[in-house]
């Protein structure tokens, strides 16, 4: 490790020893002898730091990784280097400032501990070792020579003027209240050290209570901050984001104060999920990530794109991962009526049992049940038809694609020979319609891919044109797939 | 039992002796559930308490009669339809499985893709000779488990399995 980590890491430790050392100031009364104490405190981390960086090292053994660690007792981890699926490089802001980087390396094993972590190596050792790591795990993928050139190649810089598209994505747009919550947890938090006990907290609350409309202005500020702070912290998250391919790997690069590079294996990726939100596909913009095998935290490092046009999306991850050129075949009509169902009917039982009460006892307070069901009623109608406009599935030889949801709609394109089964699923009321929903297992990104509410003969006509070899000896007729 | 449209039975049923442990299985529930309903009934009724209507504590006796109305129809159907659903099919190296009650299941697993075949008993199963067996592929959606097998076809079954997963062993996941 470099011996820079070494003022970063007390300095990371402060905020948790800050309450200790300050309670012993206070216990102390600022004495000298409690100054002494707050020293010997600091100094320990600071030794702490020292002894746990000359005890750390890592080598690189033949054809494995090794790290020791040998503080208290002594732990030797080894990696076989054919084992690594991915590195990723990250620059935390004090990492930046002193021009280091951590390094996670991501071996395909369950649980975060099975992670091996590199804290506070250099930046060109951090490339150096990726290079090393992922060159050699990379070398027995020669069967795709296209995608084992040397060097790199940038498939998309994203500009930074679809940065305006963030706040639409709905990401981060909690934040301000986090922020806020954060704020009042920490007040409570240090309120005893600073001399504020629960009485001052209780007529506080009591002030407030006696003046709503300072509660109403301060949830309105924050509500209305929502879209900035949202689209500032989407900003920052994802400045400059790079799609490269090199040797045989997809490098996802974004971020601004925290410079993040993930590298995917493309022998491993699978296929990818293209989403859109209301807002979003309104603007035309959609996200994508890839399905990767054995990708730990895959929400985070998967991702493909940020917030960018449809077409571009499709030019990328047909660049980066492969193209799927097929229309998508709709779901039946009944389909439909089920959409609709599910997204009306429960509110209007809720609306029907409120207005019952509310003619029953004429209480005012039914009223605020009623009016908000019969609205979440109404919307259900528009909802369940868009539900029902997104259902699609179709193949185009190669992958298979199927969409659904509507306030968060998504689009799997999946390799055909990622496939490992197929699952029909039909409740009693799918039964009584005549519709199934088909589950494409995989054994990547959510394991199962689903085709909601298809006909009967679409729900055994869909497997049997993907996988005519495996279906063929179940069907009754030797009719063709029906499209 | 007809299948879906253009899909055919799988050819085998499950053990006769599966019926008796889904009896088994679902008369366990039923006396959990009618217990409960006891129980509750039996307190309500004695108690007084003044936030229970009063129709209801003057008749507590209609809550377990409520559930053993309720629920003895499924009690007695779901093992019979069960059996009637429940198949399995090994052919052209394609595991073929059909379950479920009120939900029912249809699940393709190829063998190639088969990653491991374990075999299972659980304390009823021991009890009539009969395993549940557990074909796992990398992916749940993926995953067939068939229960109520004669426990020397399950083992056969698993042994077969072993042997061509071996064989045909594609590691395109």
């Amino acid at each position: 490790m470099s011996p820079k980590v070494l003022l970063i890491d007390p300095v990371r430790m402060l905020p948790s020893l800050l309450l200790p050392l300050v309670g012993v100031l206070f216990v102390g009364g600022f004495s000298a002898r409690s100054y002494l104490w707050a020293a010997l405190g600091v100094a320990g981390t600071v030794v702490f730091a020292i002894i746990r960086w000359a005890t750390f090292t890592y080598e690189i053994v033949g054809d494995r990784l090794e790290t020791k660690r040998s503080l208290i007792s002594r732990s030797v981890r080894t990696i076989p280097l054919e084992r690594i699926r991915g590195v990723d490089v990250s620059t935390p802001p004090m990492h930046r400032l002193l021009g280091l980087a951590v390094l996670k390396i991501d071996t395909g094993a369950s649980g975060g501990d099975e992670e091996a972590e590199l804290d506070g190596v250099t930046l060109q050792e951090a490339e150096r070792l990726r290079a090393v790591l992922l060159r050699r795990t990379a070398r027995p993928e020669t069967h795709a020579p296209d995608l084992a050139g040397p060097g790199e190649r940038v498939i998309i810089g994203v500009p930074r003027r679809w940065l305006l598209y963030g706040p639409l994505s709905g990401a981060y747009l909690l934040t301000p209240f986090a922020l806020a919550g954060g704020a009042i947890g920490l007040t409570f938090q240090w309120g005893d050290d600073l001399g504020l006990d629960q009485d001052a907290a209780w007529s506080a609350g009591e002030w407030l209570w006696d003046h709503p409309y300072l509660l109403l202005v301060a949830v309105l500020l924050l509500v209305l901050a929502m879209p900035f702070v949202g689209g500032v912290m989407y900003a920052v998250f994802n400045w400059d984001f790079q799609l490269k391919r090199r040797d045989g790997y997809l490098v996802a690069e974004r971020g601004l104060i925290n410079r993040r590079s993930v590298s995917l294996e493309s022998a491993r990726v699978r296929g990818y999920e293209i989403v859109d939100g209301l807002a979003e596909r309104w603007a035309g913009v959609v996200r994508a990530w890839a399905i990767v095998t054995g990708l730990g935290d895959s929400e985070t490092r998967g991702q493909l794109l940020p917030d960018v046009p449809r077409v571009v999306a499709y030019q990328v991850t047909a660049d980066a991962i492969g193209p799927y050129r097929a229309p998508l075949r709709p779901h039946p009509p009944v389909a439909r009526n089920r959409r609709l169902f599910r997204a009306v009917f429960p509110w209007a039982v809720l609306s029907l049992v409120s207005a019952v009460a509310l003619l029953a006892t004429g209480t005012v307070l039914w009223w605020f049940l009623l009016v908000p069901s019969l609205l979440l009623a109404a919307v259900g109608v528009p909802l369940g038809l868009d539900r029902y406009a997104s259902l699609g599935h179709g193949y185009d030889g190669v992958r298979l694609a199927v969409r659904s949801g509507s306030l968060r709609r998504s689009q799997a394109v999946i390799e055909r020979r990622a496939v490992v089964g197929w699952r029909l699923r039909q409740t009693w009321f799918q039964r009584r319609a005549g519709v199934l929903t088909l589950i494409a297992g995989v054994g990547a990104g959510k394991g199962g891919y689903s085709a909601i509410d298809m006909s009967e003969a679409q729900g055994a006509g869909f497997p049997a044109e993907v996988t005519p070899e495996w279906l063929a000896p179940f069907l009754t007729s030797r009719t063709p797939p029906t499209p | 039992m007809t299948s879906t449209g253009p899909l055919r039975d799988p050819a085998n049923r499950v053990s006769p002796k599966a019926v008796r442990l889904w009896l088994l299985e679902s008369l366990f529930a039923f006396v959990l559930f009618l217990g409960g309903s006891l129980l509750i009934a039996h307190w309500v009724g004695g108690s007084g308490w003044s936030w229970v209507p009063g129709w209801f504590a003057d008749h507590s006796w209609t809550l377990p009669a409520a559930v053993v109305v309720l629920l003895g129809p499924f009690l007695v159907t779901e093992p019979f339809i069960r059996y009637a659903v429940h198949r399995w099919e090994l052919s052209g190296d394609v595991v073929y499985a059909r379950s479920g009650y009120l939900t029912r299941e249809w699940v393709f697993v190829p063998v190639s893709r088969i990653q491991t075949v374990d075999k299972a008993q659980g304390w009823f199963e021991r009890m009539l000779g009969l395993a549940t067996l557990e074909i796992r592929t990398a992916s749940h959606a993926g995953s067939s488990t068939i229960k109520g097998l004669d426990h020397h076809v399950a083992a056969g079954l698993a042994e077969q399995l072993a042997h061509r997963a071996e064989a045909l062993r594609d590691d395109a996941t």
